[in-house]
């Protein structure tokens, strides 16, 4: 951290710069996933406890955010992308943000081991330490394998929704994890490339920064070939049914054909531009699939 | 503001930092916030506490567990 903001004058930040500090657009994907590993795990869980587990997660998600903005403030405000976060324009100090962070995640974190179980909230502790302390502090800076062993704090919310639902853990949401862990260097690295000189400025070793835009493309597809049958997988192993096997399998195979445009593509970044979007709506839909699949056996034991 | 505070503020009108029109919107809106935030969790609480007594959770003892409505 080199950022020394001298502001001594009371703030001006509004709700809005604190709200924007949680990372709102990751917390949404954050809940999202927490849901699903929250209703496909078995047993009913009361909705009260099911929201507050939710909640939980989502706060201490949106915590990691802030801890990581407070820490990350020097990168963020050499980086296009990152240069109008609430503390490199001015309007939250970082002892703000990280004050904001730190009481959040004790919140959140105490709140789903008293109101919900110990396990999820152990889960939810190391998620954010992992985020904070070895993903921001440490691997962003040092190794271009920062975002693949990173990924692991955003893969943790479908096992803790799991672990809200049941409180033990099993191969399901293991399986859950292992989607998004290897979901994210693709989705990371298909934006790096076209960011690479972003990255190279903030001094972040991004891997098209360290390894070059080539070795880039075929580690995207070399991930990309082992998420689309890891995608599958609930199918395979009896989790899903035969509709999620076969949705699975058809986005499986538009993410390979991209990540194919993405490896053959020698000039202009058009195909790695799809593909980053097109990862996102594939997380999404995969998600949303197996919440789909388990809806009739949802209603059916709510209505038994 | 106590009250010594408040004779302290009239005996030494040019003491302390005058916020700017700006500033007090912006901290009237984030004590809103805060309020706001603070009273959606003790919805939560009583919310969760509700549950739990009614599920005879809380007699049971063990407070740790996800309340099981299937019986």
């Amino acid at each position: 951290m080199s950022v020394t903001l001298t502001r001594v004058e009371p703030s001006i930040a509004g709700v809005g710069d604190y709200i924007e500090l949680l990372k709102p657009r990751v917390m949404s994907l954050v809940v999202f996933t927490a849901l699903v590993g929250l209703v496909v795990a078995p047993g009913h869980v009361h909705p009260v406890i099911g929201f507050v587990a939710l909640l939980c997660i989502t706060v201490g998600a949106g915590a990691a955010g802030a801890l990581n903005m407070w820490y990350d403030a020097d990168v963020d405000a050499r980086m296009a992308r990152t240069a109008g976060r609430p503390i490199p324009r001015g309007r939250v100090t970082p002892g703000e943000a990280a004050g904001f962070g730190f009481t959040l995640a004790t919140f959140a974190v105490v709140t789903l081991g008293l109101l919900v179980n110990v396990l999820s909230a152990a889960l939810l502790a190391f998620t954010i330490f992992f985020y904070v302390a070895i993903y921001t502090m440490w691997l962003k800076r040092s190794t271009p394998q920062n975002i693949v062993i990173g990924g692991a704090a955003g893969a943790l919310p479908p096992v803790i929704g799991w672990a809200a639902a049941t409180g033990t853990l099993a191969v399901e949401p293991v399986l859950l994890f292992l989607i998004i862990f290897f979901w994210t260097p693709p989705h990371f690295w298909a934006l790096s490339l076209y960011r690479s000189d972003d990255y190279a400025r903030a001094g972040i070793p991004m891997l098209p920064v360290v390894a070059g835009a080539e070795e880039t493309r075929r580690q995207i597809l070399l991930y990309t070939l082992i998420l689309a049958p890891l995608g599958a997988a609930p199918w395979l192993l009896g989790f899903a049914g035969p509709a999620y096997g076969i949705a699975a399998a058809a986005i499986g195979g538009v993410l390979i054909a991209l990540a194919l445009r993405v490896h053959n593509e020698r000039q202009g970044y058009r195909a790695s531009k799809q593909l980053f979007g097109f990862s996102i709506l594939y997380l999404f839909l995969l998600f949303a699939m197996l919440l789909i699949d388990r809806l009739p056996g949802m209603l059916l034991g709510h209505f038994a | 503001m106590s009250l010594a505070g408040d004779i302290m503020d009239e005996q030494q009108p040019q003491q302390g930092i005058r916020l700017t029109e700006q500033q007090l919107r912006a901290r009237r809106a984030r004590s809103i916030a805060i309020a706001l935030a603070l009273g959606a969790f003790v919805i939560v609480i009583f919310a969760v506490t509700m549950v739990k007594l009614g599920s005879g959770t809380m007699s049971g003892g063990d407070t740790m567990r996800p309340v099981q409505t299937t019986k």
